[in-house]
């Protein structure tokens, strides 16, 4: 093998109650994969990140990440050394001006005095300014972040991952609630960071479309199972159909 | 035509007109008050006294056009504004050092996401603090506390506080409560411990919120040193129930201006602050 393992998914089931969400899911992530989850709502794609994020343990089976057990990882600092995470807005602190809330990406780094200076004299401006540039916001710096449009938030969320500099980067829906363009502007970006930073990049998302446009392999859930897991390219309209067709019923 | 039915709302509306009938049946049928007696002329009498006196009609001294009684008023409104900030500040620090474990989330640790077996124990013993706290009012407190110390404006401050910081407590701990978690969350997946969670996500959140009820109830203390004046707690409270107690009638006008003005500018403040941290 050439290229390392960073994430090994082995008999991951999980069950909520009697629900059925995700049952025995397995599958192998290399390092610099950008990957896309898809598949109908409901289908695990958020359990799966969720678990991937440690906000839960999976109900039986085991996840790796470079080889040890997500379970290990628990130092807050380490983990954020791997595992870096952009949601569908609001996770933003909308009250604080725009370079807090990207220099809250080198948190994990910062001991207390330096957290607590750094609200009144901005510390490590130029790596900032450096992040900002990079997402085409530079002109942004001070102002507060709930003033900014939605695209504009969640470019803020990238430049955080800049600093942050995860190895691996979970996003969920990233561009849910953007339209078609915006969206794809973040995608490109996000896309682009991941590979010129030699990230993984595993993000779920509900177009199709850009899914095959962004990303190099797909991995479609449905009802908790895996349905396929193909490169980008081999993913044919027939299967894409069989993926999102409604059950029919009795 | 919809058929009506009986449901709580056309209970209600019955016992509602029931009660007033009720009421006015007892009023005037058990009582036998009778309006015009309110009316009376020896009611009416003592009210023009009153509000003649107010207004310095007859009278040989007229507090409010008297410049020493102005200096001295003046001297009494500084002591107001005295007491209620020392007031409103000892009660802001005891809720800033009380109100992160009083708040449901911080103890379950769902805000700070992490769990300490002793959160919750803390949490129970500060919200009774508070309860206890607010559930006494400012006069009995006045008094407890006068009791103790020598009537002035410190045992003022210290009895007004200690009925606000129960409140100021009650009220920012819920401002807590209803931050959104989802920024905490992601500022836990980069990396923060739980003070750095609390510097970036939670005080930027809940510090404007927390100015506004601070600067509401300093307004509220400000009136309130009225009340604590009067069991000899200083300030224009104490000189309004002595001035009442010898019938000097324009001094109380005088009095009442000078709250009015305080008031005023506690208004001002408080408008004017909340727009800048906006």
């Amino acid at each position: 093998m050439s290229k390392k393992n960073i994430i090994e998914l082995n008999q991951i089931s999980k069950n909520y109650e009697r629900k059925i969400a995700l049952s025995s899911l397995s599958f192998v992530v290399e390092k610099g994969e950008t990957i896309a989850l898809i598949g109908p709502s409901g289908a695990g794609k958020t359990t799966l990140l969720n678990m991937l994020a440690s906000n839960f343990e999976p109900s039986s089976g085991e996840i790796f990440i470079d080889g040890r057990p997500l379970s290990q990882l628990t130092d807050r600092k380490k983990r954020a050394k791997k595992i870096g995470i952009i949601r569908q807005q609001f996770d933003l602190v909308g009250q604080l001006a725009v370079i807090h809330n990207v220099l809250a990406g080198r948190l994990a780094d910062w001991g207390l005095g330096k957290s607590l200076l750094n609200l009144f004299i901005p510390q490590e401006r130029q790596a900032a300014t450096q992040a900002l540039t990079r997402v085409g916001l530079p002109d942004k710096m001070y102002e507060r972040t709930s003033n900014l449009s939605g695209g504009e938030q969640q470019r803020v969320a990238l430049a955080r991952l800049l600093m942050q500099k995860p190895e691996i980067i979970l996003a969920d829906e990233p561009v849910a609630s953007l339209d078609p363009s915006r969206a794809e502007d973040i995608l490109e970006m996000l896309t682009k960071i991941a590979k010129e930073e030699q990230q993984t990049v595993i993000a779920s998302l509900h177009s199709v479309e850009y899914a095959r446009k962004y990303f190099s392999r797909l991995i479609a859930l449905k009802n908790g199972e895996l349905f396929f897991d193909l490169p980008a390219d081999q993913v044919t309209n027939k299967q894409l159909q069989e993926l999102y067709q409604l059950k029919e019923l009795k | 035509m919809k058929k009506r039915k009986f449901n709580f709302m056309w209970f209600s509306f019955y016992a509602f007109l029931l009660l007033i009938g009720a009421s006015w049946y007892f009023v005037i049928g058990v009582e036998k008050a009778s309006l015009t007696e309110l009316f009376s002329n020896e009611n009416m009498e003592y009210a023009s006294k009153f509000f003649k006196g107010l207004l310095g009609v007859g009278e040989e001294e007229i507090a409010f056009l008297n410049q020493e009684s102005w200096s001295d008023a003046f001297t009494l409104s500084i002591e107001t504004l005295q007491m209620s900030i020392m007031a409103i500040g000892f009660s802001t620090i005891v809720m800033f050092l009380t109100v992160i474990p009083a708040a449901r989330n911080v103890a379950d640790g769902s805000m700070t996401l992490s769990k300490k077996w002793y959160r919750w124990f803390v949490f129970g013993l500060i919200r009774i603090s508070y309860i206890f706290s607010r559930a006494i009012p400012e006069l009995v407190w006045a008094m407890i506390v006068i009791f103790i110390f020598k009537p002035g404006i410190l045992p003022g401050a210290i009895a007004l506080a200690l009925h606000n910081f129960g409140i100021l407590g009650k009220l920012c701990a819920e401002v807590i409560e209803d931050t959104d978690s989802r920024p905490i969350r992601n500022l836990a997946s980069s990396g923060a411990n739980p003070a750095q969670i609390l510097m970036y996500g939670v005080f930027p959140t809940v510090l404007p919120k927390f100015l506004t009820y601070i600067l509401y109830r300093w307004e509220v203390i400000m009136r309130t040193t009225i009340v604590v004046g009067f069991v000899g707690a200083g300030g224009l409270g104490q000189q309004f129930k002595l001035s009442m107690s010898f019938f000097h009638y324009t001094e109380i006008t005088l009095l009442l201006i000078c709250y009015l003005i305080l008031v005023f500018i506690a208004d001002y403040i408080s408008e004017k602050s909340r727009y800048f941290v906006k």
